[in-house]
Formats: structure tokens, sequence, C-alpha cells
């Protein structure tokens, strides 16, 4: 397979597990270069697993299927060869590292990739950092805070493929404007011919993030499989509508929205 | 002022000028611009006693003994008892001391570290030393000593009486860094008396843990208002036994002290000390954390921090805690892009989160070192 079919993230029959247990029983997904999709589902439904599997992380065993990235079987990379390929992930809850300052990781960032130390400064005042720079990362951070310091590193990386783990979860609505305008600042057009932004998938459960960057496509995990995919708008308002019960009957019932809708 | 007749960098080897810069003792040109003073002793010679700030004096101790009469009157042997153990003995019955000096007369700040690299060169050789440092009233001083052993050396023993006397208003700040040999046999029975408002720092690093190392240095503080603080630095190996920490006795009022001690250990037994005694007001923590990659085959952290309270305002604490390197922790700071054993060796130097002068360069090194053999362990 190459990077000829045009998809950054080709998910192949995906089945992880955790502790020995189970999580992600087959899952297909298609991303292709320059999308943005969006993943919802109940909680425990394994959208993080996913994202962590992407990853890479190590607690997520892979015991089937494929992980194929610009054409490119990632399946057994480690972390640091995914994110040297342009993966990158802003966690929900990431570690808090002792004696570790968030102004290290940046610096690290800073020289060993292209960004210089003027463009870390204008990230680190746009995203309003200063303030935990020279704190442990991550340790005693507001839900928003954290936010801002993960999209500070990951804008610092300029990712090909980003992911994001419920990017408005615990953010006040002042903040989120902070929090979308980054969000959309990491998916910025990278090219003009075909005009094309970069790619990446974002795990939402109030949809909220969507009025700032704009999903080109959603999917539903239900129970470690993917259920449903389709429009963003559609999926979202059936989600409000109705709940995900809807989605556990419409699968129940054999009659997915992937059938009538891609 | 000690004249220096000769530049320190002509009379000390080359080689061996770079095995003592590893424990921070500078020999080079420039030294009088890094250092207020230098002591070297090579086994049992003194190779230089210079000193190029006023105020401050360095000697050999039994030149400091048969010149000053007080010195034996007042300090000598009065913090720690010829009788107190085996190393204790053994010290006394050298026909001559060995050791340094250290006297920093009243009004003397001195802001640029002093300097006493103590160097084994022969294999096998016994360095039994006594060394007094007497601080008069408002003073400043810090000393590095610096404690290794030549390239080839694998064993010997390091046997030591030290003795302080903080006077009022000064402060001590002693930075000892050891880089042993692998077989050597490390000894330092160490007693500080603290004045009023004086202030010890105790800063003790040991970078190549030597076969076996006991090191619990004492401090009185017996001063109103005088405080202490320990930063204990311990990187571990395979085969060795390393009983580090000290113990605080707070008799002053108002006396305050903190205890850190940060271990990490790669197999060896390793214990982290840390002993309070309350016999004032006062106010005082101990903090010990290890961090335990691979225990080898026997290896294990010990952590033993301890109070003990004779007075009823003496408000002291402490916390001790033993875990790994957190996966998810080192997979965090891969996913932007670092190799494992960068990870790990940013975790390691978060971890012990120790900023002593002149050292960085040849810590961050063992920690590399280190979590270059962390790595491997992960992947097995």
């Amino acid at each position: 397979m190459s990077s000829s079919t045009g998809n950054i993230l080709e998910i192949h029959d995906l089945h992880v597990e955790v502790g020995g247990k189970e999580l992600l029983h087959g899952i297909n997904l298609v991303i292709p270069e320059g999308q943005v999709h969006a993943l919802m589902g109940p909680n425990g439904s394994g959208k993080t697993s996913l994202m962590m599997t992407i990853m890479g992380f190590s607690a997520y065993k892979v015991t089937r299927g494929q992980i194929i990235f610009a054409g490119r079987d990632i399946t057994g990379l480690s972390v640091t060869e995914r994110a040297r390929l342009g993966i990158a992930i802003a966690q929900q809850r990431p570690p808090t590292i002792a004696g570790v300052k968030l102004r290290a990781v940046l610096d690290y960032i800073m020289a060993h990739d292209s960004v210089s130390s003027e463009e870390i400064a204008e990230l680190v005042r746009q995203a309003r950092v200063e303030d935990f720079l020279d704190r442990d990362i991550n340790a005693g951070l507001s839900g928003g805070e954290i936010k801002r310091a993960e999209l500070v590193q990951l804008l610092a990386t300029c990712p090909r493929f980003s992911m994001m783990d419920e990017p408005e979860s615990g953010v006040d609505l002042d903040s989120l404007a902070l929090v979308g305008s980054l969000v959309n600042r990491l998916f910025i057009r990278d090219s003009c011919r075909p005009v094309r932004r970069r790619s990446g998938l974002i795990v939402t459960h109030t949809g909220h993030i969507l009025k700032y960057i704009e999903a080109d496509r959603a999917h539903i995990m239900l129970d470690g499989r993917i259920a449903c995919s389709g429009n963003p708008h559609l999926i979202l308002q059936t989600v409000a509508e109705s709940g995900y019960a809807a989605c556990v009957c419409c699968v129940v019932e054999g009659d997915g929205y992937d059938k009538v809708s891609s | 002022m000690t004249k220096s007749v000769v530049s320190t960098v002509d009379i000390v080897a080359q080689d061996e000028a770079e095995t003592l810069a590893d424990v921070g003792v500078q020999i080079r040109p420039d030294e009088p611009q890094v250092r207020s003073g230098t002591y070297v002793l090579r086994d049992h010679l003194p190779l230089c006693v210079q000193t190029y700030r006023e105020g401050l004096e360095m000697l050999p101790i039994a030149e400091a003994l048969h010149r000053y009469a007080w010195l034996r009157e007042h300090y000598f042997w009065k913090l720690i008892s010829p009788d107190q153990d085996e190393v204790t003995r053994q010290i006394a019955a050298e026909s001559e001391p060995q050791g340094y000096f250290i006297w920093v007369r009243r009004g003397t700040r001195i802001t640029r570290p002093a300097q006493a690299g103590l160097f084994i060169a022969h294999e096998g050789l016994a360095q039994k030393l006594h060394n007094v440092i007497v601080l008069e009233d408002d003073t400043e001083l810090h000393l590095i000593t610096g404690c290794t052993t030549g390239r080839a050396v694998r064993s010997g023993y390091h046997l030591a009486v030290n003795e302080a006397y903080v006077g009022a208003s000064a402060t001590l700040t002693m930075t000892m860094v050891h880089s042993w040999g692998p077989e050597v046999i490390v000894r330092p029975r160490a007693a500080v008396a603290v004045g009023d408002y004086s202030h010890y720092v105790n800063n003790y690093v040991s970078l190549r843990p030597a076969l076996d190392i006991q090191s619990n240095p004492r401090t009185y503080l017996n001063g109103v208002g005088a405080t202490a603080k320990y930063m204990t630095v311990i990187l571990g190996s395979r085969g060795s036994i390393i009983d580090t920490g000290g113990e605080v006795w707070l008799n002053g009022e108002d006396s305050g002290a903190e205890l850190v001690h940060r271990g990490v250990c790669t197999g060896g037994k390793m214990y982290q000390r840390g002993f309070l005694v309350g016999n004032a007001r006062c106010r005082a923590h101990v903090d010990c954390a290890g961090m335990l990659l691979d225990s080898g085959e026997d290896g294990f952290i010990e952590s033993v921090p301890g109070l003990r309270a004779f007075h009823p305002e003496a408000r002291m604490s402490h916390e001790a805690s033993v875990g790994k390197v957190a996966p998810e922790q080192v997979e965090y700071l891969m996913s932007r892009g670092m190799e494992e054993h960068e990870a790990i060796s940013m975790i390691i130097r978060g971890f012990l989160d120790a900023d002593i002068e002149g050292l960085s360069a040849e810590l961050d090194a063992r920690i590399g070192e280190i979590a270059a053999m962390a790595g491997h362990g992960e992947r097995k």
C-alpha cells in the first residue's frame, strides 16, 4: 500500500488488548490526507484506546490488524518513531512528571525540530502558558490549562496528523474560544494545490469543539467497534436528540448509518 | 593569603586533573578566577595548598596544629570522639594526622568556592583524614570537596573525620562529590556545630558509587534561628552498599532543617536516611525519594526517615517514597519526539532536581549512562 492512495491513516481490523482484556474488536478506519475526523461515543467505548494505540503506547497491545500511516505500516513502530513521522496526541489526562518542566520539553522540541525560539515564545504567549512553563509538567493544572499546555507542544512540533482527546472537556466557555482557535491553528492549511489542511482525529463528547474546527466526517464508537460513520452534523444532531441509545438500537438492528451515508 | 609560587597546573598531572574536574575540583590556569583556594591531597602527600583570598586560610592539618595551639584546644576532636567507632580510632592512632584545616576569619564573606581534592592514586591505598573547618562570626564559605580515585584504581580506603564549626551569622556550604573506584570503602564521620542565625548547607553527590559507603553527617543546630539544609543525590549501582543521608539535632530556639534525599538505584543496596532530633521549638522536614530502576540480584532501596521530639513545640515531619520510572511518563515524552533514553534522562534529571555548581556536565553524563541502562532494561 502506498501514499498514492491519498490516505494519511488506514486502520484495518485492529484488535487491541489492555491488561489482557480486549478493548478494541476489529476497528476499520480510513482518514484521507487533509481531513479531520471526529470520534464520538459513550464513555468506555474505546475512543481513547484507539488514539493511544495509534500513538503506539505500550500498554495498548495490538493482537491483530494493521495501522498504515502515509502508506507505511507503523503497527510495530515505537512511540518515538511515530512522533517523528508526524503523529501527535493531546491527551485528556497527561501524566505529571516531578521535576520536568514544560519549558524543558519545549526546549527539547526547539533543539530538534525546525521551530525557532521566537516562534516558541509566540506560541507560549498565544496559548497563555507562561505561568506554568516552570512548574512540573501537567501538575496542578485546571482542565483548560492542560489543554493549552498540550496544544502548545503540538503546535511547536507541527504534526502531520494530530489527535485530540476531548479538547473541550473541563474547559469553561471563555477558555473554549482560545482552545478552539489553537486547535484550528493546528490544522492550518498546509498546501494550496490542491487546497488542503493538516489531518487529524478529534474525540468529542459534546461537539462544542466542532464550532471551531470543521470535521469532514464523524464516527461513533460503541463497545470497541466503529458502529457508524457519516456526516458530522447529522451524527451530532442524532446523538443530541436521542443519545447513544439510538445508535445501539441502530447497530443491533443492523441498519448502520455507514451503509446509507458513505 | 598563601603566596602562589607555582601554578597548581604545573603540579597536578593532566589525567589526574581531569579526574578531579569530574568531581568539581578545577585545576587550571584561571583557577584563581573560579576558586578562592585549593587544597589537593594525593595519596598521603599534600600536592598544593593555596588561597587566593584575604581572610581565608587553608593548611595541612598537621601544620595548622603546630602553628595554632587553640586549634587542638577548642576544635580538634571536640565534636567527634576518638572512641566513637573503629574508624575514629584508626584515625586517632595515626602518628601525624593528615587532612586540611580551613579557617575563615571574622567578617570574611567569600562567594567564590574554595576546593579540596582528595585523591587516591594507588591501588589499595588507605587515606585516613582528619579535616577541620572553622568559620568565625559574619563569614561565608562554599567548600567543594571532590573525592576520587585514579582511573586504574579499583580498591582503597577513604576514612575521614570531618569537624566543622560555624560561628554566628555565618553560612557554610559544603558540596561533597564522590566518584570512586568500584571496590573502594568509604567511611567519613562528620559533625557540624552551627551558631546563632547561621546556616549550614550540605550537598552530597555520589556519581560512581564505591563498594561500600557510609556517610551520615550529624549537624548540631545550637544557635537561635540556625538552619541546616541537606541535599543528598546518590546514583547507585550493582554490588554496592550505600548508606547515606544524615541527622540534624535542633537544639536552638527557632532552628529549622530540611533534609532531602534522592537516590537512583540500578542494583546494589541503598539506604536513605534522615533523622531529626527536636530539642527546642523548631521546624524540620525529611524527604526521601528513591527510584528503583533495576534491583539486580539482591538490590533494594530502604528509606529510613526518622523523628525524635524532646520538646512539645518541635514541629517535625517526614515523607518517603520509592518507585520506578513510569512507562506512561517515558512514552509521554517520547510522543514529543524524544528517544526513550532521552526521555528517561529527562525524568531522572527532574527527579534528582539537583543543580549543583560545576557538576552538571558530569552529572548529565552519568544520568545518560543510567538512562541508557534503564531503557535497555525496559525493552527486555
